[in-house]
Order: C-alpha cells, then structure tokens, then sequence
C-alpha cells in the first residue's frame, strides 16, 4: 500500500535532446499503463463519479415516484439549512465521530503494538482480534443490545455482582452515542489494528535499539521515533475511521432505532428515511451531497494537520 | 442492510435515471406474461412456495395463453423495493399492498384503480377492508386477507400475581400494575422505539381513548386532542412505575426479543393470530390466553387488509384485473386463510382455525380498525414517535411532547399540499 507520492527528482521531469527514444518508450510504457487502470477507471467512473453527478443533479430536483419531476434549484439545500432534523441529526454525527474515531484508533494502536512485541502466537491473536470485522453488524448489533440490555443484560448482570446499576445504557441520550461507538470499535477496530500492525513492523528495529542505548524510554520512543515513522500510517487509519463514523446507519438502527428521543439518528439514518420511507428523493440527495462535503472538508482538515510530510 | 453514502447516492441517482429513462416504457412484463409480487404472508417458506405455485397453474389454466409468474419477495426493505421498481417503470403489474402504503404511491400516480375488478362482489367485503383500501373514493386494493391484533395474556404471571380476570380495560391494567409489580413482572407490553409502527403502540390507546392522529381532512394533526394527552399519560405512567419495562424503548414489536416473549411482562395488546403458537412455544401452550381489544372509551384494535394493487404502468391491467378477480373469489381467499392463518376480509368466508384462541380473534375482527390513511403517514409516525419516547423519558410533559410533534406533523402536512 502507497500512502504517499514522493515527487521524481525534477531532472527526471525534463526533456534533454538526444532523448527521443527514452521518450517513445516512456510514451508507449504510459499507453500500457492506461490500458491497465483502464477496467478500473471505467468501473469507478460508472459506478461512482456517475452516480455522484446524478445524486447532485436529483438534488436540484423535486422528484416523485411516478418519474416526475420538476427543476427547484437550490431549494433542498435552503430547506435543509433551515430544518432542525438535518442540525440535530448533524450534531449526532459529529458527536459519534468525536467519541469513536479515538476510541477505535487508539484500540487498534495499541492492540497492534501488543502484537507487535508477541513472538508466540502472534498469528492467532491477530486472528482473534480480527474475527470481529468479518462478523456482520447486524449479528454484532443484536448481541450488543443484548449485553447492553436494562433489564436482563449481560453487563448489567456484572454490574449487580459488585452492587452497581442496573444501568439502561441504550435508554439514555448520555450514554447511547458512546454504547453504539463500542460496539462499532470492537466490531471494527481489527482492520485498523491490521494495517498499523503492518506499519510498526515495517519500522526499522535498529532506530529503537539506538534510543534505547541512548537511554532513551519507553514513551520517549514511542513519542519520538514510533509515532513520526507511522504517521503515513495512523493518517490513513485516521482518514477511513472518520469517514466510516460519518456514515454511521447500521448499528443505530438495529440497536436503538435513531432513539431515544433522536440522541442517535445519524445523517445517513435521516438520509434514509427521507429518501426510502418518505420517497423525497432530491431532499435525500441534497443530505448525502452536503455529508458528502462536510466529510471532505474533514478529511482535508486531517490532511493538513495528521497527513503533512515534514 | 448497510446503506453506505455512495451506495445510497448512487441508488437515488439509478432510480432517477431509471425514472426518466423509463417514465412511458410501461412496467416489465410482455403482453403474454403478468408479474405478480407476494411476500410471506404464508410465513412457512415451503407451504408459501407451494401454495402460490397452485395459484399460478390454477389461474393460468383459466386463462390460456397467459404466463403467471408469481414472485415471492421478503418482507425487508418492502418500500424501498416496490418504490424502486414502481418508480423505474419496471415493477410489476400486480403488488400486495398495505393501507398505509396506498395514499403516497396514489399520490405519486404509480396505482390504478381497480374498482371494476371487485364490483360484483363489493358487497361480500367488509366495509372497513375497502375503505381502508381506497383514496377520495376510489379502491386501489382488492383485499385478500385481513390482519388482526387483540390482546395477549400470560396465564402463569397472572396466576402468580393472584389476579383472575385478564385486565381487559385501562383501569384494570392501572389495577393490576401493583400486584404484578409485586409479584416481580411487569404488567403491559410496549415498543417505543422510532422503527416500531405505532399502529401497533400508541395508536390504538388514542383509538380507544376516542382521539384521532388527523383532523377529518387529513390536513392537520389531532393526536395532541385531549384524548391524545390521556392516552400518552397512562403509557407514562405505567412506564414510570415500571409497569411498562424500561427496555420498552427499544422494542420494535417482536414478541420473542420483547420483554412479553421473555416472560417478564404479563400482557400485550396488538399481539396477532400468529404470536399464539410463538407465545406457547416458549411459555407453554396452557398459559396462552387470548383476549379480545382492550377498552377505554371505545373497544378498538389495530387490523387492517392486505390487498392487490395494479400498476399504473402495467400494459396487461385487464390480465391484471382477472388476476385479482381469481383471487377475490371465496374459495381462493378461504384457502389462504387456511395456509397464511390470517382471517377473512369478506364476510361470507369464515377463518377455519376452529381453536379458542382463533375464535377470539375473529371476534376480535369486529373492533379492527385499520388506521387513517394519509400520505405522510409514515412521517408523522416518525416525528411522533420521537416525541414519546421524550415523554416516557420524562424530558417533556405528555401535553408537551404532543404539542411538539403536532407543531412539526403540521408543518409536514402543509408542505404536502
């Protein structure tokens, strides 16, 4: 996997004379190349540049059932601006990116470094943590609202042991976001866990070692040589996390049904309502084009501050 | 299940090209062939696929030269497929409805009215199945079965609480709460959560308390009448005094994950026909009693009609007519009520259960109420919902939270005119 592009010394860029062959081959090598993403840019063109130009064009549309439909405008953007559903379900959204992208990052760091350092049967707990993300989110969902249950829950049922609650986890607006967050990191904290794992093992041993006979400690190492080399990395992890948090749907449906009182109706959740149960189709358009925006600004954001090369 | 950003934009987009590409194409079927979509009202898969195989050679025995294909879908993402298809042009000819999906897709003129195809039996229906089936007048469904709720006992919880008599009215609920309470269960069974219809919740004790969800013209909400803030408030009650359980707010109507299927509450009250055999399952056959609708005001359950509806864009609606007159017809319909257990929407076919329990519920058949249609039905339920859960959780006072919902259902509906 390339995270980054280095940029070819300039030389390289600049026709000299004498080079007309060299250039030929470089001409007929990029042909080849074009012929082999072609498939693929095909596909992505079709299947997602196409569909996102139709969605921004359904946006500016009052469209019905029937295949009718009218040209409004901005009209769905200007209600949107003005709908208290679409702020507080943005405010739901960007509540649970701020409480699970942490979470799962940090899960997954530190899982992959106690991996990292396990010699014996590092397979297997990989395997293990791993399980998890091949598991369906439904399934994961379901025995989460199990365990979370008020009245005869799995967690509860620790819980009276020591004297404690019982606690209606799902029940409360304070502590639903963080209940669904959970169970979305222990469901897919493993595919993170994975790819950082790959990361701190393609970082060099002997720039540890140096430190450490430098005196260096533990956190010194980690802070100053571990986290710098991983940064491509962890910015990647970053940016996928994120974007799975903004589209939240599953988890909250099966497990709370956008309740208590909205505290979990994400955006892609009024995003499906409004567009599969009350079939207004350029309203529901005009919600995924501006999570698509609000998505992009966030990802550039991190671009700027996690993803910069030093 | 999982509708990620770009697989939701992009089904939007598809159903807008389909829309346009297709606006005068006529549905998919050729003019030999007539599509039909069935969903498991037999809920056994096999008998379903047997039955409707029957169907098929028997109607296409009747009609020489016609290619019935019958197509059983599930009941999971229903909407969304048939609003898909309808919308694409390319859905079938003939489409089992609900009432509560009739006004918006009468509304978007993806139905026509099949009036002609249940004119000479009109009379054998009950009224209240046709006119749950109709919009301005006119019929879009010729009902095949109709559904029923009634209430739900646990004799065994009852019988540990000392009580006798299943509560059959408000007040004997509100009198039964403590004894259950102390005999460690809950009393009544509830789904609060927002994707749990509330004709299967609230809707009915605002029946019962004689209130409606809109004003006579569907233009307006009425939920938050007097009889609206009474029936919000006994829910609360019950729920504050934990005679409703807390994990009520995430219930979403399926008895064996609810705390009624778990043993820790002792009744239901929009439990249907189906839910005995679930019910005995796991409590034991004799301690499943059936009851009839619970009263206040009124004696009223939530029922309603499955029925077949045409597609405006179907190019065989003639074909598509005889099909629904086939299916009307008595013997066909008391056939499905033998294989599906649902009951009879006409009046001269009677449910053949012949046990106790299918008894009541055919009685029950008499205080079947099958709903207000409206085209933002399904909105106002939404919203509505929101604003019961903030009432149980006491965030808001009952009236409140009524006023609330009502304020933006209002809003809602003026946007639809």
């Amino acid at each position: 996997m390339t995270l980054s592009t280095r940029s070819r010394p300039s030389a390289a860029r600049r026709p000299r004379a004498g080079t007309a062959p060299t250039t030929g081959r470089r001409s007929r090598q990029a042909r080849v190349g074009l012929l082999f993403v072609a498939p693929m840019l095909v596909l992505f063109t079709l299947f997602r540049l196409v569909p996102t130009a139709g969605a921004f064009l359904l946006s500016l549309t009052d469209y019905k059932l029937s295949g009718e439909w009218s040209f409004v405008g901005a009209d769905n953007y200007t209600r949107l601006a003005h709908e208290d559903l679409f702020r507080e379900s943005l405010l739901v959204t960007l509540t649970y990116v701020v409480v699970f992208v942490p979470m799962t990052v940090l899960l997954s760091l530190g899982t992959a470094m106690l991996l990292d350092r396990v010699v014996w049967g590092r397979g297997f707990f990989r395997g293990v943590f791993f399980l998890p993300y091949v598991t369906s989110i439904v399934l994961a969902a379901v025995i989460w609202k199990w365990i979370y249950d008020a009245e005869d829950g799995l967690l509860n049922g620790l819980l009276h042991l020591v004297h404690v609650g019982p606690f209606d986890f799902l029940g409360h607006s304070g502590s639903v976001l963080p209940s669904i967050a959970v169970t979305s990191a222990w469901k897919g904290f493993g595919y993170s866990m994975l790819i950082l794992l790959a990361g701190l093992q393609s970082i060099p041993r002997s720039l540890d070692e140096a430190a450490m006979m430098d005196g260096a400690n533990a956190w010194q190492r980690f802070r100053h040589i571990t986290l710098p080399l991983l940064r491509p990395v962890l910015f990647f992890v970053l940016v996928i996390e994120t974007i799975q948090a903004f589209q939240v749907f599953d988890a909250m449906y099966v497990m709370t049904g956008g309740g208590p009182v909205r505290s979990s109706y994400s955006l892609v959740y009024l995003l499906y309502d409004t567009g599969f149960k009350y079939f207004d189709f350029g309203y529901a358009s005009a919600i995924g084009l501006t999570l698509f925006a609000v998505v992009l600004a966030v990802s550039l954001v991190q671009r700027r501050f996690v993803g910069r090369e030093d | 299940m999982k509708p990620n950003l770009t697989r939701v934009t992009a089904t939007l987009a598809v159903l807008a090209t389909a829309g346009a590409l297709t606006a005068a194409c006529g549905s998919g079927s050729s003019d030999k062939s007539l599509t039909v979509w069935m969903y498991p009202v037999i809920a056994d898969q096999a008998a379903s696929r047997t039955y409707w195989q029957q169907i098929e050679k028997d109607f296409e025995a009747a009609n020489s030269g016609l290619d019935l294909k019958i197509e059983l879908q599930p009941w999971d993402n229903r909407d969304q497929k048939v609003a898909t298809a309808l919308s694409g042009g390319k859905g079938p000819d003939v489409v089992l409805l609900g009432p509560d999906q009739i006004p918006q897709y009468v509304q978007n003129g993806t139905l026509a009215p099949v009036d002609a195809a249940v004119a000479d039996a009109r009379s054998s229906f009950l009224p209240g199945a046709l006119k749950a089936l109709s919009v301005d007048g006119k019929l879009y469904a010729a009902p095949i079965y109709h559904t029923v709720t009634s209430t739900l006992y646990n004799k065994k919880l009852l019988d540990k609480a000392g009580i006798k008599k299943p509560p059959e009215t408000w007040d004997e609920i509100r009198a039964a709460a403590p004894k259950l309470k102390a005999a460690g269960v809950a009393t009544l069974d509830y789904s609060a959560s927002p994707e749990a219809s509330l004709n299967l919740n609230y809707y009915p004790l605002l029946w019962q308390a004689g209130g409606t969800v809109f004003s006579p013209d569907g233009k307006k909400a009425a939920f938050n009448s007097p009889a609206g803030v009474e029936a919000l408030t006994f829910l609360v009650d019950l729920y504050k005094s934990g005679a409703i359980p807390k994990s009520a707010l995430n219930n979403k109507n399926v008895l064996p994950d609810q705390a009624l299927g778990k043993q820790q509450v002792a009744m239901g009250f929009t439990n249907v026909p189906a839910e005995v055999k679930t019910a005995g399952d796991a409590w034991g056959a004799d301690n499943v009693v059936v009851g009839l609708p619970l009263r206040y005001r009124k004696q009223v359950g939530f029922g309603l009609p499955g029925g077949l509806g045409v597609n405006a864009k179907s190019k065989n609606k003639a074909k598509a007519e005889a099909f629904l007159r086939f299916m009307i017809a008595p013997e066909r319909i008391s056939g499905l009520t033998q294989a599906s257990g649902f009951l009879s929407p006409r009046t001269d076919v009677k449910a053949t259960g012949g046990d106790a329990s299918t008894a009541k519920f055919t009685e029950a058949l008499t205080y079947a109420y099958p709903g207000e249609p409206n085209a933002a039905a399904r909105q106002v339920m939404s919203l509505l919902s929101a604003e019961i859960q903030a009432a149980l959780t006491g965030k808001k006072q009952p009236k409140q939270a009524l006023d609330d919902a009502a304020k933006q259902a209002d809003d809602l509906l003026a946007r639809q005119r």
